[in-house]
């Protein structure tokens, strides 16, 4: 005699799915918004903070809930009688709901995360639109009766105990999922080899080096936002050099040009007054490390507008970085206009949420540069206004297509000396010296851009010995991210790269 | 049915309406203490710019900010410590003297420029200038609220406090003055000689509890930059 889903366990697995659902589709819209920018008006309703987590663990629950309830409905099914309609539209749920879990799966593995992505935002959408023409037509349908139905009237032990068992196996596989990574083998090379930085990567050692490939994704400028960064790594006793290489059709310098106007100097900017430009910016490339190794930048990227308690709102509404259990995670901020002439990347490091400065518009919670004793690059304006600017030099001799101006090869603005006819662009990166001097400078690094790929390779000592760099070892983690000509609007990816020292 | 799809309707309505609200934009606060001015000795609010003083309601001063514009008031620019009198005259770095810079040099110059409509420029005590110091919002930054502070060197500032007895490794140069160091944000006293910057400061009539700086009316400015 077959055997039949009790109605009281469909219940109690209906309402699951419910909350997981709304959980899984709010983080993922709030996901979703860093890189979509149409969605910025249903900000204000959906969570903010550290949603990655929030959404792994739901996709755990979204997992096992497939995995239950098709071996239930194997065993044995739910009889229900439902309309045409509905039969339908239960189809659109089992679709869309399977493609959701599948892609977004694919995206954490790293597994063709650039298509599993698309397929994943298509299939969300399509679970959106299952939600609202089964649930609403329901209750436009049933009315109020349709919650009596959907509610359990009395839970079993078994039901209790099934969930119980559930939550402790989501956990398991949540704890599981969100410290998985990939790995990097370091090639040991030896103390006396020279490897030049100079961003060619020519050197017979990187041939022996393994390669390991990560598809980022969700960044702007980008062909859909994504691009693959292949990575090799060597080391010798002291240092780790890193080739980083990622495909990039457009080499952009033109980072926030001065241009001359008939009511003045004006920056060139799309969205530099909200800290968010994506037009007239550098490319740029980071190297997040970490001793930690969460998932989706080890607990450093709280999402929203204000995410933090007590800080304040961001312009741009796309989040901050900031490590609220106190570790500091290494950052390396290449630029290819900022340090790329200094032979640097910017050693800049996540701590703790910085005290707000009421004096400055930007806050940037805890994303903060290293020390430094002296050199550095400022902003060629005495004062940025989106209405206009004053420059703060001039060259002294003008060239075309300058990215940087040299202090010294300037002079302070005067008006009476600003005869540039309109149209004339300046720089707007001035170079005070050519390069950081101290804990800012401890990572060397060179881009070259050919072909449509920047090719970029770095160093830094195993262990620097400063309180904001994390030492490169065994079991160090690392996350990549590409700017093209882009503010902050980087690709990602989830799962860290973990570092393997042979040494 | 219809009462169901017109709270439907509505319930969608006040979802668009959500979502159609202007976002809030971050909010422009009052410094307690801090407010900026301009070389005119005009008020700023604290996200406009630039500013050449900075009006500090605490002790009752005008503060000169430092620039990086190799103006006389340059961030750069170092000096030996003296006043007419005591010290050493001429033993700092700046462009703007024909020879060497001392503090007294600055503030000759600062009085005759009327910064911020004041020409009643003296180097700060040790009191006003300790009390400037406070912990760093990053590790690149010196002991100072740099949002108004700008182009402060993590390096020793001068203050007016004289006379004082050296430490021993600088017995052999007598008596020195008192210096504030941002980089640590501890007070020291260094002899005359030393090269060292400096941020002037002037002091406000007593009249004047708020920004009424100079005789002209202070015009404000709230606007947001």
């Amino acid at each position: 005699m077959k055997t039949f889903m009790q109605r009281q366990t469909f219940i109690v697995l209906h309402v699951i799915a419910i909350v997981i659902t709304i959980g899984s589709m709010l983080t993922g819209f709030r996901i979703a918004i860093i890189s979509q920018d149409w969605l910025a008006p249903i900000s204000s309703l959906i969570p903010q903070g550290a949603v990655h987590s929030w959404h792994l663990g739901f996709s755990i629950g979204l997992t096992l809930l497939v995995v239950v309830f098709i071996g239930y409905t194997i065993w044995a099914p739910f009889r229900s009688y439902p309309s045409i309609y509905h039969k339908l539209i239960n189809y659109l749920g089992y679709v869309s709901i399977s493609l959701v879990v599948l892609s977004g799966w694919a995206v954490w593995a790293n597994f063709y995360s650039h298509e599993a992505r698309s397929i994943h935002q298509i299939a969300m959408w399509l679970m959106v639109s299952y939600f609202i023409l089964h649930a609403w037509v329901y209750i436009l349908q049933k009315g109020r009766g349709v919650f009596a139905a959907i509610l359990p009237k009395r839970l079993k032990m078994t039901h209790v105990s099934a969930v119980l068992c559930l939550v402790v196996i989501g956990g398991f596989f949540h704890t599981l999922t969100l410290n998985a990574s990939h790995q990097l083998d370091v090639h040991t090379i030896a103390d006396t080899t020279f490897i030049e930085i100079d961003g060619q990567g020519n050197e017979p050692q990187w041939q022996d080096a393994d390669t390991f490939t990560v598809t980022t994704i969700g960044g702007a400028n980008f062909e859909n936002g994504s691009t693959d960064v292949s990575i090799k790594a060597l080391a010798n006793q002291y240092e780790s050099y890193f080739l980083i290489s990622w495909q990039d059709n457009s080499k952009s310098t033109n980072h926030l040009p001065l241009l001359k106007t008939p009511t003045g100097w004006q920056v060139q900017e799309n969205g530099f007054y909200r800290f968010d430009e994506r037009t007239f910016y550098e490319d740029k490339f980071a190297v997040m490390l970490s001793d930690g190794c969460e998932a989706a930048g080890d607990k450093t990227y709280y999402s929203g507008d204000k995410p933090l308690k007590n800080k304040p709102k961001n312009w741009h509404g796309k989040g901050y970085h900031a490590s609220l259990d106190g570790k500091v995670r290494d950052l390396w901020h290449w630029k290819a206009v900022r340090t790329n002439d200094m032979y640097l990347a910017d050693d800049n490091f996540i701590g703790p949420p910085s005290k707000h400065l009421k004096g400055k518009r930007r806050y940037s919670a805890g994303y903060q540069a290293d020390g430094k004793e002296s050199g550095a690059y400022v902003m060629n304006w005495q004062w940025y206004s989106a209405k206009g600017i004053s420059p703060k030099r001039l060259p002294e001799k003008m060239q075309s297509h300058q990215a940087v101006l040299p202090w010294f090869g300037s002079t302070p603005y005067q008006s009476a000396q600003d005869t540039y006819p309109i149209g004339t662009f300046l720089p707007s990166v001035l170079y005070r010296s050519n390069r950081f001097e101290g804990d800012r400078a401890d990572v060397r690094a060179r881009g070259q851009w050919r072909d449509g790929r920047w090719t970029l390779e770095l160093v830094r000592k195993h262990n620097t010995h400063s309180k904001y760099d994390v030492p490169l070892q065994t079991g160090t983690c690392m996350w990549v991210s590409a700017f093209d000509h882009a503010q902050i609007a980087h690709t990602r990816h989830i799962q860290a790269i973990k570092l393997r020292y042979s040494l | 049915m219809i009462q169901r799809l017109i709270i439907s309707a509505l319930i969608l309505a006040a979802f668009i309406g959500i979502c159609l609200l202007p976002q809030a934009q971050p909010k422009l606060s009052q410094h307690k203490r801090f407010t900026k001015i301009t070389q005119e000795g005009d008020k700023l609010s604290p996200w406009q710019g630039p500013w050449a003083c900075v009006h500090d309601k605490q002790n009752h001063i005008l503060w000169e900010i430092k620039t990086d514009n190799e103006s006389i008031h340059d961030g750069y620019w170092t000096y030996s410590w003296f006043d007419g009198e005591k010290g050493k005259q001429n033993f700092g770095d700046c462009y703007f003297e024909p020879n060497r810079c001392d503090t007294h040099d600055l503030i000759r110059h600062t009085n005759q420029q009327g910064l911020c409509g004041v020409s009643k420029w003296r180097l700060p005590t040790a009191k006003e200038l300790h009390s400037l110091i406070q912990a760093p919002t990053s590790p690149a930054l010196p002991h100072i609220a740099n949002d108004f502070f700008i182009h402060i060197k993590q390096g020793d500032y001068w203050s007016s406090e004289h006379s004082q007895p050296l430490a021993k490794q600088y017995r052999q140069g007598g008596q020195g003055a008192t210096a504030i160091n941002f980089h640590f944000g501890k007070s020291y006293t260094l002899p005359y000689r030393n090269a060292a910057f400096v941020m002037l400061v002037a002091d406000l009539p007593t009249a004047n509890i708020q920004p009424q700086l100079s005789r002209r009316e202070i015009n404000t400015h709230q606007k947001q930059e």
